[in-house]
């Protein structure tokens, strides 16, 4: 079985490796930057003109790069303890160490500003970390929870958002909003442009619904034409330059990529049997992974959350007030990911269009906030007619994982629906 | 004479404690609370005892339990199985507090299980979102809160909180007033484990029985023996572990959040809006901004109890206290004030744990 990977997936991960090394030569010039958690509001920040480093986008690439075991134990060295998240604390430790050479690309500058959202408990403490080290301004954004949430989200977040989200809560986010403007602007020495900020949302909305249609050609596909493996970084790499020329003209040639390996009857496994969902961030040490199963069983990761997420996450209908439009898109992101009903509800929907057998969920025991709600949506997906395999490890600390204590726990399940299936 | 309402004030605080929420609250109307940071006068001005849910020690099972996973903290299942098993049906309402991480899963896992399985015998919840900063935007949307949670209070039959407000805020100050007075007196007549029982207490029962009791259970103040510790960490309500801690000195400076934290400097003020904007800049709160405000509220509080060490204890989940550990220790140290971390322990310690934590707080002495 030959697997021809997509040129476009190549050409993403040159362009933001290109993206970095030219930002570094910015910076070395005079150039500012902010470093930011992937919930907060990258769409000002670009409006702005003010280039961005996305905290759990660089600890995925540290990860990627065999490099958490190594800071995971400069952890402790450092007096935090071992059940504290990964996710959003590697590249903290990093810089905490201070070894610009160990680090992917020769590492990050010094960021000129730092932005999270209060989304998770954590996230406060290591951005005020992160300022100490750096001198670098913190803006916190806050994340009252939504006290009656619709199970059924995605259906209400593309137009009814105002209902969903809440008038109150989406108030305060447009007010902090204002406040991070001002912020911005004394930084940058710039002024907010409303009217070239309308355009741009408008452009992220295009960008979004190229990756909804892109979205549908997998889900109806006959057979998934595309590991996940490439799927994540033909999406995010985009999404985190969401609205520019280069991210739109990419997710173009993504959808049209996909379209054309569907036309052609191209897949990943030409005898397709099994289709399976990875739930959770991805699995950054090991992506490999996710093609283990394809010769043995014809079992192919056909859905991961982050091209459905730019659709339904994303897409948010502009009622003629653009900071609204993304207080709406902002103000539960990670929520929707993570917590009941939202996670489950979406999940068993998800799972029902892409048509999954086999769901493998990751749950990251010391990342409470992504793990929370797994055993609803386990239960809501085992309802639904979906096996589902528990997977305690973390999303960029390897030391807990088990390539293959995980697949002699997997090849069971796959038996027992290729049994059932034949 | 004296000695006697002394004992008896002191027994019916220690009854109250130990009965935690199962405790009687006289005639009036519950409320629950899961969480600190909620405005209990509120509750008290519509008429209703607040009554924190949070710190029982667990007994039934209810197979909600299935849903909660090991990482959870266990006060969250011991109130889902407890709540679920229809404990707390003769509560008109309970209110949890968002920026408290155990109450909030403990509101979200309630409300789906409901959702998926109606059922009798629970009461209606309500969330209290609260912001804990000093802005423009927090102090609008904190307004709205207020609003929100007299409006759930009356839907669920009781009054108006302006007709009982007077009435409660000098209850509160007269709590308040009492807690000082006991304070002082830690480390001088009373143990650090007796006030966070004393202190407790008040979370069962009304604030002005609450002063009351504490007035008429305080001691002559005695002489100072042994070192002053401060207590930072997890939520903590074990006496045993208090008692371990306090063999070689007193507890006298106790901010983790089952301690003096509680209820929060800015409890009796003359009306709400007053009321939201001091709770807004309480630097107890752990999710402050900006965020190193708490760190900093931590440090001044101990250096001002004139600690001498300070002992730092976390639950088995600890995800957000522990990235103050290393910063707070060297900031102690600096101040020539020791630091022990004496790392996880259990919802209920048990003695091998706690002869350890004894054995370490006594050895380990203040930096030179």
């Amino acid at each position: 079985m030959t697997y021809t990977p997509l040129e476009t997936t190549k050409v993403a991960a040159e362009y933001q490796r290109d993206w970095l090394r030219g930002l570094r030569g910015q910076i070395t010039a005079g150039a500012q930057y902010a470093f930011v958690n992937a919930d907060t509001p990258h769409e000002l920040f670009h409006a702005m003109d003010m280039p961005i480093v996305t905290n759990q986008w660089w600890s995925a690439v540290i990860s990627a790069k065999q490099l958490s075991e190594h800071y995971v134990g400069h952890m402790a060295e450092l007096g935090y303890h071992d059940r504290l998240a990964r996710y959003s604390s590697l590249p903290l430790i990093a810089a905490l160490e201070g070894d610009a050479e160990r680090q992917p690309w020769g590492g990050l500058p010094k960021p000129a500003m730092l932005c999270a959202r209060q989304s998770s408990d954590d996230h406060q403490k290591i951005f005020a970390l992160w300022a100490d080290l750096t001198g670098a301004p913190l803006t916190m954004l806050s994340a009252p929870a939504v006290p009656d949430p619709a199970p059924d989200w995605w259906r209400l977040a593309r137009e009814d958002w105002e209902q969903l989200y809440g008038t109150d809560r989406l108030d305060l986010m447009v007010a902090e909003f204002g406040e991070l403007i001002e912020r911005l602007e004394a930084l940058t020495g710039r002024a907010f442009d409303h009217d070239r900020f309308e355009q741009y949302m408008d452009a992220i909305d295009r960008q979004e619904r190229i990756f909804d249609e892109a979205n549908e050609i997998l889900a109806t596909a006959a057979r998934c034409p595309i590991r996940i493996s490439e799927q994540i970084p033909n999406v995010m790499i985009p999404q985190w330059h969401r609205g520019s020329d280069w991210a739109i003209s990419h997710a173009e040639a993504f959808r049209d990529a996909l379209r054309e390996r569907v036309a052609n009857g191209v897949a990943v496994v030409p005898d397709e049997r099994i289709r399976m969902m990875w739930i959770g961030a991805g699995l950054w040490f090991d992506t490999g992974f996710y093609s283990a199963f394809e010769e043995s069983h014809g079992a192919v990761f056909a859905w991961n959350m982050y091209l459905p997420f730019a659709a339904d996450g994303y897409i948010r209908k502009n009622h003629g007030d653009p900071l609204r439009t993304l207080a709406a898109r902002v103000s539960a992101m990670n929520e929707q990911l993570h917590q009941p009903p939202w996670v489950n509800e979406w999940l068993v929907e998800q799972a029902r269009r892409y048509r999954i057998d086999v769901a493998l969920m990751l749950i990251p025991a010391n990342d409470r906030f992504s793990a929370h709600g797994s055993y609803f949506a386990k239960e809501a997906l085992e309802a639904a007619g979906v096996r589902v395999i528990e997977v305690w490890s973390d999303m960029v600390d390897s030391r807990d994982w088990d390539r293959e204590a995980v697949v002699a726990r997997v090849v069971p399940v796959l038996d027992a629906v290729l049994a059932e299936k034949n | 004479m004296a000695g006697d309402i002394r004992h008896e004030a002191a027994a019916a605080l220690e009854a109250a404690f130990a009965a935690r929420d199962r405790g009687s609250s006289g005639d009036l109307p519950r409320v629950g609370l899961f969480g600190n940071g909620i405005p209990e006068v509120v509750i008290a001005a519509v008429g209703a005892c607040p009554v924190h849910l949070s710190l029982d020690h667990g007994g039934q099972r209810h197979e909600v339990d299935r849903v909660v996973e090991p990482f959870v903290e266990p006060e969250t299942r011991i109130f889902l199985n407890r709540l679920l098993g229809g404990e707390f049906a003769d509560y008109r309402g309970i209110v949890f507090a968002r920026d408290d991480a155990a109450a909030l899963t403990a509101y979200q896992y309630a409300r789906e299980w409901l959702r998926q399985r109606p059922a009798d015998g629970v009461p209606p919840l309500f969330l209290w979102n609260f912001i804990h900063t000093d802005s423009g935007p927090a102090q609008a949307f904190n307004r709205v809160q207020g609003g929100k949670l007299a409006a759930f209070l009356q839907g669920v039959g009781l009054a108006a909180p302006a007709a009982g407000w007077a009435d409660a805020v000098a209850d509160e100050g007269a709590r308040r007033a009492a807690l000082a007075r006991m304070q002082a007196l830690v480390g001088r007549g009373i143990s650090g484990a007796v006030a966070m029982c004393w202190r407790n207490a008040g979370r069962f029962i009304e604030a002005g029985r609450h002063a009351r009791l504490i007035d008429d259970a305080l001691p002559p103040q005695g002489v100072q023996a042994g070192r002053r510790i401060g207590l930072v960490g997890s939520a903590l309500g074990s006496a045993a572990v208090y008692e371990a801690l306090e063999e070689t000195g007193t507890i006298v400076c106790d901010l983790q959040p089952w301690g003096a934290v509680w209820p929060g400097p800015e409890v009796a003020m003359p009306d709400l809006d007053t009321l939201l904007a001091g709770m807004a800049r309480n630097p107890y709160s752990p999710r402050i901004v900006p965020p190193t405000a708490h760190r900093a509220a931590l440090v001044e509080a101990l250096v001002a109890a004139g600690c001498e060490v300070v002992v730092c204890q976390l639950s088995q989940h600890d995800d957000s206290f522990g990235w103050e550990i290393p910063s707070l220790a060297a900031e102690l140290e600096a101040r020539g004030i020791g630091f022990i971390n004496l790392g996880f322990r259990d919802h209920e310690p048990d003695a091998e744990w706690c002869a350890a934590a004894a054995a370490r707080v006594a050895g380990e002495g203040v930096p030179a």
